[in-house]
């Protein structure tokens, strides 16, 4: 005769249980019934079950929505057995942070490339091997030369539905650990900012090229430096920075790809790359440089092993007290980012009584006019922010005693002008003189000619205004 | 242990009874979709390579709970965020954990591509057909007639109806398995439980998207007791969405994935730098020639050449080891319509890239030549297609015109195209801009892998050069203006 098999009956942990009489229904023998009295615990007053003719079905377990509340014997057992020991999230150790490593790149012609492609190499130099992105005007080529090039480097590219999933697809790339980028343009570049924001309170990296258009709305696809104040104010709700670069040249576009990503790493978040139309469009020389990167596997990744099970990314903090913390965590590493990060390009500015600031490709022209200035007698010079946020302040300040004015030139409202303000004023400085500007917008660039005649024609300290 | 965490720490550190219990209401249907989830990884050995994506909506708190990776996402984006966890490392499972509002509202795009897109990821829609952490607002699924707090009277059509989202999805190409299941009695629960497993499972075994849809409880918002609830799915929600196997695809392997590769060689070759450096034939940059930087601009119809014909000469200064740069400029037409090239060429480092005074105009067509002739730098030189342009306007008396025929000489070469290289060719004789032989290598360079053009072009060089002799560098006219 066969032996006959007992099955172990449940176990009710009446503490946990909501009396929610899902099991009521599931016993087939009617061996449950709703309870009577208030659990002193929950407050709640748990189910009655009458485990003596139980057969050991465990359809009531599997009826209960509770993890820990009408359990099998076995699980009982277990949890009776580690009550008092501690176990969060299980007994792993952290996972081992592999660095990145630099990897020597043999010598090769250089390269007559456009800004946006420019960028795209200096991703893949910087490890990048997973693109999302959606094609818009004039960012697109960057994604495209991705889409060329990934496939034969082992690389994703893949086509987001819209720029809302483009984000989300590098948040959980970036999550990940890998190294993960797009080229979008400044309408796109608003649709990514909640993700960005999610990117910033998770702390996930990822790098963002905008290569900014005339707005607002649609606008057109000609160059403007449409975005600063979004990259630099408003990365999407709450407490958030990122470090925004701001190349002027083909080369720049490459090198501060590169930049972008070990920032992004370094300070576990994203980075912006302000590019404008011109410069993503704009052919150059680019040098590449000695050294590639092979990425590391960071020890907070959430990868899909053993080793980073215990890790979470989530931008959620559900108790006040611990969202506080987290934020002025964030401020602190905001901190860092402005007193290691500020960049800034000076071009003749050690006697320069003229200062004009100027970023982006407009700052190419500045730099002509400077230059053009320089042949006429006036001692002109360019102080060009490489880093927008981090404003580089630091490097400003000594050369405002000489400086008798100082003339932003850029291709917006004003948004340049309002971080200099703003840098000025947290340090607590003033320029003593007027600041005075020469803005285009709607896709025009002020020119060198422009930039020359706005400050030869006016040698006061009124302002000057482009025609 | 199961595959949930033993103590919940994350829910408010665990404190008290939220070390063991969830944050869930009594009766909700979450818990036991949870409960099935966990087992089925459990069961299928998986529980190192899972990452769990919690969505928004009352299972935010999936990651308090199911001891895996986990990532939270923005509301409607889990999909997204699941398909850069499976891009990331593709080995890992990663689940989509989502509720109505979320999937089937606000992330109705990230839902149906990733379906469509058809990778293995496995997403377990939660339906209850209300909002739950919101407090019981209208969702897509709300049934007609039931009131919510936005639908106080009840749904009626203004507000819409029902979208059957296990439908929907099946109707795509992409997904290998959707099926639609609910929690209401013991046999509902045994076919959810096998149906999450099976979801699951097809994603282990690399096979493709699958989408498990769970009709549930949520007996807060319903203002039901939680077994009146069990009955209200079954009596009310049934008839709106049928259970059962919506789509089960005889699975094939999703394909192998791609190993990143980081050889320096192969990004080299990749990026087309590996060729050797390009000889140089320059003796210096030609500061003669306009007084320092010069600046050149290629105008006319999409088609023209003048994009080529400005890289080319971009390529051919950065050879020489000089700076370029080159900008160019489209109407709004993806075809035809205007193209305009700035080109810009310096001894070490080009400022403005934009040229506002050419020094040189090549101009393709009419149009462009009344639009950027009257800017030519005074000194400048134009060259236009004499072919199309008949009637040149009168230049300032110090610009040089010089009309050269590039149309018909590239017709008569059996190469239309070739028309910007012949004006390339008038351009170089006229101004003497680099050895003749920067050019041709510069072309050469150009057409690598296209060897069958290379004749033709040189060819066409040669012949623009000619066309425009009498009025070139070697005759003297610069010397007047200089």
């Amino acid at each position: 005769m066969a032996p006959v098999e007992v099955r172990p009956k449940p176990v009710l942990r009446s503490k946990y249980c909501k009396g929610c009489g899902r099991c009521i229904d599931a016993c087939a023998q009617g061996l449950i019934e709703r309870g009577t009295d208030i659990h002193p615990a929950s407050g709640l007053v748990p189910i009655a079950l009458h485990p003596e003719a139980c057969n050991g079905c465990g359809l009531c377990v599997d009826a209960c929505p509770e993890p820990y509340g009408l359990v099998s014997a076995s699980l009982a057992a277990e949890l009776d057995a580690s009550e008092d020991r501690r176990r969060f999230p299980h007994p792993r150790l952290p996972a081992e942070e592999v660095p990145a490593a630099r990897a020597a790149l043999p010598e090769g012609r250089p390269l007559v490339v456009k800004g946006t492609h420019a960028a795209a190499i200096g991703a893949l130099l910087a490890g990048c091997r997973h693109f999302f992105g959606y094609p818009i005007t004039p960012s697109t080529e960057g994604a495209e030369l991705m889409a060329k090039l990934l496939p034969s480097l082992g690389g994703v590219f893949l086509q987001a539905p819209s720029e809302v999933a483009t984000v989300n697809m590098m948040y959980g790339c970036g999550g990940a650990g890998r190294p993960v980028m797009t080229f979008t343009s400044s309408p796109g570049f608003s649709l990514m900012l909640e993700g960005i924001s999610y990117m910033i309170g998770a702390e996930v990296p990822g790098v963002f090229v905008d290569v900014m258009r005339a707005g607002p709305g649609l606008g057109n696809i000609g160059p403007e430096q449409a975005d600063l104040k979004l990259a630099c104010r408003g990365l999407g709700h709450g407490n958030t920075h990122a470090v925004v670069l701001a190349p002027a040249t083909p080369q720049e576009m490459l090198d501060f790809t590169m930049l972008a990503f070990e920032l992004s790493f370094r300070y576990r978040n994203p980075v912006v790359l302000l590019a404008d139309g011109h410069l993503g469009e704009m052919t150059g020389k680019v040098t590449l440089p000695a050294e590639l990167v092979r990425p590391g596997e960071p020890a907070w990744a959430v990868s899909g092993d053993a080793a980073h099970r215990r890790n979470l990314i989530a931008s959620i903090l559900l108790k006040e007290t611990d969202q506080e913390a987290h934020n002025l965590g964030l401020l602190e590493k905001y901190a860092r980012m402005a007193e290691g990060e500020q960049r800034a390009e000076l071009f003749r500015c050690e006697d320069a009584e003229v200062l004009v600031v100027a970023c982006t490709t407009p700052a190419r022209m500045a730099k002509g006019a400077v230059r053009a200035l320089r042949d006429v007698g006036i001692a002109a010079g360019l102080f060009r922010p490489q880093t927008v946020w981090p404003f580089p302040i630091r490097s400003l300040l000594p050369l405002l005693g000489r400086a008798r004015r100082v003339v932003v030139v850029e291709a917006s409202g004003g948004q340049l002008e309002d971080e200099l303000r703003l840098a000025l004023s947290h340090a607590g400085a003033s320029t003593g003189v007027e600041i005075q500007h020469v803005r285009r917008m709607g896709g025009v660039l002020p020119s060198q000619g422009e930039i020359v005649e706005a400050i030869r024609g006016k040698r006061s300290s009124r302002k000057v205004v482009a025609a | 242990m199961s595959t949930f965490y033993e103590r919940f720490e994350r829910h408010d550190h665990a404190a008290g009874l939220k070390a063991q219990s969830t944050h869930y209401c009594p009766g909700c249907g979450h818990g036991l979709a949870h409960k099935y989830l966990a087992r089925a990884i459990e069961e299928l050995g998986v529980q190192d390579r899972t990452i769990a994506i919690s969505p928004v909506g009352c299972s935010v708190f999936l990651y308090y709970y199911l001891d895996v990776g986990n990532t939270q996402a923005a509301h409607g984006r889990a999909p997204a965020v699941a398909l850069g966890h499976k891009f990331a490392n593709p080995d890992s499972v990663v689940v989509s954990y989502q509720g109505d509002g979320d999937l089937a509202s606000i992330g109705l795009t990230e839902i149906m591509h990733a379906a469509q897109l058809g990778v293995p990821i496995t997403v377990i829609f939660v339906n209850n057909a209300v909002y739950g952490m919101t407090g019981g607002q209208l969702a897509p699924t709300t049934l007609m007639g039931q009131k919510t707090t936005t639908s106080p009277l009840g749904r009626d059509r203004t507000m819409g109806q029902p979208l059957r989202m296990a439908e929907l999805i099946a109707q795509l190409d992409g997904p290998v398995y959707v099926e639609r299941v609910a929690l209401f009695d013991a046999k509902q629960r045994v076919r959810a439980a096998k149906a999450i497993k099976k979801a699951l499972r097809l994603q282990v075994e690399n096979k493709g998207f699958s989408l498990v849809e769970v009709l549930s409880e949520c007996p807060t918002h319903l203002h039901l007791t939680p077994l009146e609830a069990q009955r209200w799915v079954k009596e009310s929600m049934l008839p709106v969405f049928p259970l059962g196997v919506k789509k089960d695809a005889t699975p094939t392997d999703w394909g192998t994935w791609q190993k990143a590769d980081f050889d320096p060689d192969a990004l080299l070759e990749a990026v087309g730098a590996r060729a050797p450096p390009v000889p140089r034939f320059c003796s210096g940059f030609p500061h003669g020639l306009f007084g320092g930087d010069i600046g050149l601009k290629l105008a006319g119809a999409g088609g023209d050449g003048a994009q080529t014909a400005a890289m080319l000469i971009a390529r051919a200064a950065i050879n020489e080891g000089f700076d370029a740069t080159h900008i160019p400029s489209y109407g709004p037409e993806s075809r035809g319509g205007t193209s305009y090239a700035d080109v810009r060429l310096a001894q070490d480092e080009v400022f403005s890239p934009d040229v506002p005074t050419p020094h040189v105009l090549v101009a393709f067509n009419a149009p462009s030549l009344a639009k950027f002739g009257l800017a030519v730098a005074p000194g400048g030189v134009v060259v236009y297609d004499s072919s199309v342009v008949r009637e040149p306007p009168a230049f300032d008396a110090s610009v040089r015109a010089i009309g050269v025929p590039c149309s018909e000489i590239a017709a008569e070469l059996g190469e239309r195209k070739v028309k910007n290289t012949v004006a390339l060719g008038a351009l170089q004789c006229a101004t003497g801009l680099f050895p003749d032989e920067t050019f041709l290598a510069a072309i050469r360079q150009a057409l690598q892998g296209k060897s069958k053009l290379v004749a033709v072009n040189e060819e066409a060089f040669r012949r623009g050069m000619r066309a425009a002799e009498g009025c070139g560098a070697d005759d003297g006219w610069f010397g007047w203006w200089i």
